[in-house]
């Protein structure tokens, strides 16, 4: 195991202080936000429209998306100036999944999946490649482990886009519509996954962006809002929403 | 007079824009090396990997375009050297100028645009491509460095298949030309060698190795710049892979013509006219 995994921090906090976030095109996202992410339970990311930056807030969570100003924060930590190995090891306890691609297209289903699990050298090939093909087998994509992602079909891609970063065990895991082009059996096969890896301790903050309303409503979460470039948790009342608008 | 001023504006802004560009690429270059260094995740493997595949495709898997080339270019400049030279009595210098345009010029050179032709365009559509898909960003994800895994690796892998590939175009040029040239043209080999041996330096080895180090260099530097400067769309892959070959041509030319222009200036005060 790498020196840098085996030191991962333990998270305990989330935040954002005075957070801004434009795109390149010069359009604001996230203005002047001060929020406190809910932490060791399921958190569901929800927005009225589209393009109000559910994805873009999960990949600034996720360290991809360099802000604008302000300050992210883990373990009171500012984290948004970190060189790309001094973030590593928190890096490393953040697993993200794209919404759409995020697969290499070079390599294997089996190849993706093990790619982390061997560059961070946490486990023989053989092992790797034995608790890669335990998930792929219980979600049913086994038989498409040595196809390359563009020979495999949209829902075997997605399958094993979720599965990828659940393989290092993190702490954190930030899910970019999980459900979309999956069944309703898929899905829920994968979060009775990661069920079993919070009973063992892992994965205990997830955060969902998703409009499926009917996976939300098999799970217990807490809710974050984006509205007005400002982020709200469920449990903010109404009139701090107003001071915020 | 405000033609005049914006004529030079004009020139002052392509100046300090190509500046800028360079400052980009050699900081890209920076980073890159040391994110390989110090990087403690990564091992050497992983790096040979990704540079052996990438002496595979740039190398190896040009080598029948190269030979093509080379023959011909080869054949022709002999040919015509060893024709012209003879009228005036001059074959015993066939040596000095099949070292000065073939060694020294033509092989660096063609190469290079070979290089760029076949190798910069796959390495920029590549990575142009790899970043429109989130795979970068999934290296990233993964705590994975793609400058460390995907830069760096093109880049070594580019600067060895350059530097072979030219001694490789250089060899067949100067023997396989000289045979083909044997077919036409009756030239006793001894005398060919000969004359080779005694026209190649020292010097010439250095200007060899560092004009297609540093070409290798420009050509997979450029494409992985163009290749990563993709932001979101599949569409705009075609355009930076354009600009990779556009640039890299450029830079590559500039940066031969500028060491041969020292070289010579080098060679002109060693001899004490400057």
């Amino acid at each position: 195991m790498s020196q840098t995994f085996a030191n991962r921090p333990i998270i305990k906090s989330l935040s954002f202080e005075n957070l801004t976030f434009c795109y390149d095109s010069g359009s604001t996202i996230f203005e002047e936000v001060n929020f406190d992410f809910p932490m060791d339970n399921f958190a569901w990311i929800r927005s009225h429209h589209k393009g109000s930056g559910r994805a873009t807030l999960l990949q600034i969570m996720a360290g991809l998306a360099p802000i604008n100003s302000g300050k992210y924060l883990i373990n009171e930590e500012n984290v948004s100036e970190m060189s790309f190995e001094k973030f590593l090891p928190y890096r490393l306890s953040i697993g993200y999944s794209f919404g759409m691609g995020g697969l290499l297209h070079n390599k294997t289903l089996l190849e993706n999946l093990t790619l982390p699990l061997l560059y961070h050298k946490l486990c023989s090939p053989e092992e790797a490649e034995t608790r890669v093909n335990s998930y792929m087998q219980e979600m049913g994509i086994l038989r498409y482990k040595d196809q390359r992602p563009s020979g495999v079909q949209g829902s075997v891609r997605k399958i094993a886009c979720l599965l990828r970063p659940i393989l290092i065990n993190p702490q954190i895991l930030l899910l970019d519509d999980p459900s979309l082009g999956l069944g309703q059996d898929m899905i829920l096969k994968y979060f009775d996954l990661i069920q079993g890896l919070r009973q063992q301790g892992l994965a205990k903050h997830i955060f969902i962006s998703t409009y499926d309303e009917k996976l939300m409503s098999l799970i217990e979460y807490r809710e974050i809002f984006i509205d007005q470039r400002q982020l709200f948790s469920s449990d903010q009342g109404s009139e701090k929403k107003v001071v915020h608008l | 007079m405000q033609a005049v001023w914006a004529q030079i504006d004009g020139i002052g802004k392509i100046v300090t824009t190509n500046v800028a560009y360079t400052v980009r690429l050699l900081l890209m270059v920076y980073v890159s090396i040391r994110a390989t260094f110090f990087n403690q995740s990564q091992g050497l493997r992983t790096v040979f990997s990704v540079v052996s595949s990438q002496i595979y495709f740039t190398g190896w898997q040009a080598m029948p375009l190269i030979t093509v080339l080379a023959l011909a270019s080869g054949g022709i400049v002999i040919l015509q050297s060893a024709a012209n030279l003879n009228l005036v009595g001059g074959a015993q210098m066939l040596g000095h100028i099949l070292v000065a345009i073939v060694v020294r010029e033509l092989g660096p050179l063609l190469t290079a645009l070979v290089v760029v032709a076949r190798s910069g365009t796959a390495v920029a559509s590549e990575v142009g491509n790899m970043r429109a898909n989130h795979e970068i960003e999934a290296l990233e994800s993964m705590g994975i460095n793609p400058l460390s895994y995907i830069v760096f690796p093109r880049i070594l892998g580019g600067v060895v298949s350059v530097v072979c590939l030219s001694i490789y175009f250089v060899l067949i040029s100067l023997l396989g030309g000289f045979i083909i040239t044997k077919l036409i043209h009756d030239m006793p080999f001894n005398f060919y060698v000969d004359s080779l041996a005694r026209a190649v330096a020292f010097e010439d080895v250095w200007l060899f190795l560092l004009k297609n180090s540093f070409s290798g260099m420009i050509i997979f530097v450029v494409s992985c710049y163009q290749g990563l400067s993709v932001k979101k769309s599949p569409t705009e892959v075609p355009v930076v892979t354009t600009q990779a070959v556009v640039k890299s041509i450029i830079y590559v030319i500039v940066f031969n013509l500028s060491v041969t222009i020292l070289f010579y200036l080098h060679q002109l005060s060693k001899m004490g006219v400057i």
